[in-house]
């Protein structure tokens, strides 16, 4: 084995431009196999840690009802029967909505969150993100206080808004009591949270929820549990104006979309990679070509038809080794590199591409592979040679 | 050990298909050759002594009769049964030399060795004595673009000597040299046969030829003599 090795590096290295020529198709494939499946890889991770923080013992109910649109929405009645239910928890409405913000006399549409004071913390401290960097949570009996996303604090309006600064919100007051820190993703840090009574009542909207967060008890499915906040607002609507999930329906949901992303990508690679074995089995029959003298030479003073057919396939295998190699440490770079851009402009842990050692080795296996299989009708084509007519060439 | 045929052939016909003609190349050859003995083919150029060679050499299958090596009959053997034969009993000396230009002129001696699957050590230790042999101890690491006619020839002999073969078959191999180029291969082959080593001589170079100690005639694809 080792001699055939051997063998093949010193052939190829005789002619070393056409080698590296051949050798950059398998490059180019393989760096787009590695760069794609990391990114692909990163991407479903990325999605599912989000949801996994927001915790897989919550679901989460969603009005579907648009804005200004007449209809029963979800109401304070839906939460209290929710509350009911045998396995949970705990509930907590939300009412969001895109209200008038005004600081220092510059005026700004922002997003409010409304919360129940005294839930706001169980809710979402421990959902990826949801991390004080000054100040408190809303806290119950709080009416015109707010809790600021970073963004909010830091570039939203021209000056900072700082602890203890006075927002107005629709024209009232609230005072800032906290700060978030930056989670990366505009819709939490250009947010702001505030009472959901006090919100309701400005917006004029009393009973009106937008989202129902529940916590499911210890013990309890996740799954059964949505089945019967399912069918209790069934009972209560008319239609459909909500939508039920649980964290793990939707961590399945993108994750076979990010499925089909990855297939793609695959796909593309792959392509390239067969362009890459086409180059390998031309070079490898203009070698045979070129060689046919000597393949002459070699079954003169004794080489058996398998030998022959091993000094090929060992050298087209080395281009796949050699391809696959190359590849992958330039998918490790351009991965590398992506990381980089994207903790710079999606911020940190958001998206983290990695070539694995197993993406490594499949890598650098199906690349051999791929040379081999070029290898193999130019190799079965030196073995067809006659040795006297070969001689004669 | 004389007297033994190391190459015996029977009623030997080989005929080629050149543009669906067939073109007889050997018609009917009985031809036997003692181990030890030192025999030159004497022939013009399309007389059919170099398919005779390639019969000999068991690089090729006849179309009809019968090839013996060794007492064994190799004309219906399989080709990798053929390539251990070559590998083992043969050693090829060409009119081109025939070498492989990548490689140095201690690799190409290694090259029956590496087939035949002798180990590193043993291979460059034997390649290495061979090409002392022959006079090449000083030029081991040349390339053959590096080396004169004369010297090509004799890396090609040490290599024909590798797996040390019964039979040393070459053919012209002075074609391409000056005369006195010629004159040391010949004594090279000479001394071989000394040796203990079938010689087997295709030329067409009388002088050359008449030095065997059998003399085999062929023209028109029969031994004249």
């Amino acid at each position: 084995m080792l001699q055939y090795i051997e063998l093949s590096l010193k052939n190829l290295s005789y002619r070393k431009a056409r080698a590296i020529l051949t050798t950059l198709g398998v490059i180019i494939g393989i760096t787009a196999v590695v760069s794609m499946v990391s990114i692909g890889e990163g991407m479903t991770k990325a999605v599912r840690e989000q949801f996994e923080a927001f915790g897989t013992n919550k679901i989460l109910v969603t009005s579907t009802m648009e804005y200004g649109v007449r209809g029963k929405g979800l109401t304070d009645g839906d939460v209290s029967n929710i509350e009911d239910i045998v396995g949970v928890e705990f509930v907590s409405p939300m009412y969001s909505v895109a209200a008038g913000g005004e600081f220092k006399g510059e005026e700004k549409v922002i997003t409010v969150w409304g919360l129940d004071p005294g839930k706001a913390e169980r809710t979402f401290s421990d959902v990826g993100g949801y991390r004080l960097l000054k100040g408190r949570w809303l806290e119950p009996g709080d009416r015109n206080v707010v809790v600021l996303g970073y963004r909010v604090h830091d570039d939203f309006f021209k000056s900072k808004v700082e602890l203890g600064n006075s927002i107005k919100i629709q024209g009232e007051k609230f005072r800032v009591v906290g700060i978030f820190k930056e989670t990366g993703d505009p819709e939490h840090d250009e947010a702001v949270m505030v009472n959901i009574d006090k919100l309701r009542e400005l917006m004029g909207r009393e009973k009106s929820v937008t989202a129902i967060v529940v916590r499911v008890k210890p013990g309890y499915d996740v799954d059964e549990v949505r089945q019967k906040i399912e069918d209790s607002l069934e009972r209560r609507h008319e239609g459909v104006e909500f939508d039920v999930f649980t964290s793990q329906q939707l961590i399945n949901a993108i994750s076979s979309s990010l499925k089909v992303i990855q297939v793609v990508f695959g796909g593309i690679a792959g392509v390239s990679l067969i362009v890459g074995g086409i180059g390998i089995a031309n070079t490898m029959i203009m070698n045979v070509v070129e060689r046919t003298q000597e393949i002459g030479i070699m079954k003169a003073t004794g080489a058996t038809n398998s030998q022959v057919m091993r000094i090929f396939l060992f050298e087209s295998g080395v281009f796949g080794f050699f391809g696959g190699m190359i590849g992958v440490l330039i998918g490790y770079i351009i991965s590398t590199i992506i990381n980089e851009l994207a903790e710079n402009y999606l911020g940190p842990g958001v998206l983290t591409t990695a070539v694995t050692p197993s993406l490594a080795f499949y890598a650098i296996s199906f690349a051999i592979l791929a040379g081999v299989i070029s290898g193999l009708y130019p190799a079965y084509k030196a073995v067809k040679l006659d040795p006297v007519e070969a001689l004669r060439a | 050990m004389k007297g033994l045929d190391i190459v015996r052939l029977e009623g030997v016909e080989k005929t080629y298909l050149m543009d669906r003609v067939k073109v007889p190349a050997l018609r009917g050859i009985n031809l036997s050759i003692e181990k030890g003995d030192y025999v030159s083919i004497m022939g013009p150029s399309g007389s059919g002594k170099s398919t005779l060679m390639n019969l000999i050499g068991a690089l090729d299958r006849p179309t009809k009769g019968r090839v013996f090596i060794e007492g064994r009959d190799i004309s219906k053997l399989s080709d990798n049964s053929l390539a251990r034969i070559r590998r083992e009993k043969i050693g090829f000396v060409f009119q081109q030399f025939n070498l492989i230009p990548r490689l140095t002129a201690i690799e190409n001696v290694e090259l029956p060795m590496w087939f035949a699957g002798v180990p590193k050590v043993q291979r460059v230790k034997r390649a290495a004595e061979l090409l002392k042999l022959v006079g090449l101890g000083d030029r081991m690491k040349h390339r053959p673009t590096e080396l004169s006619g004369g010297e090509r020839q004799r890396v090609c002999i040490a290599r024909a000597l590798g797996n040390d073969p019964e039979i040393i078959l070459a053919d012209e191999p002075t074609g391409n040299l000056d005369t006195k180029s010629g004159e040391g291969i010949m004594r090279i082959l000479e001394e071989l046969n000394e040796r203990g080593k079938t010689i087997v001589l295709v030329t067409h170079e009388r002088e050359f030829g008449k030095r065997a100690n059998t003399i085999i005639k062929i023209r028109d694809g029969r031994i004249v003599g």
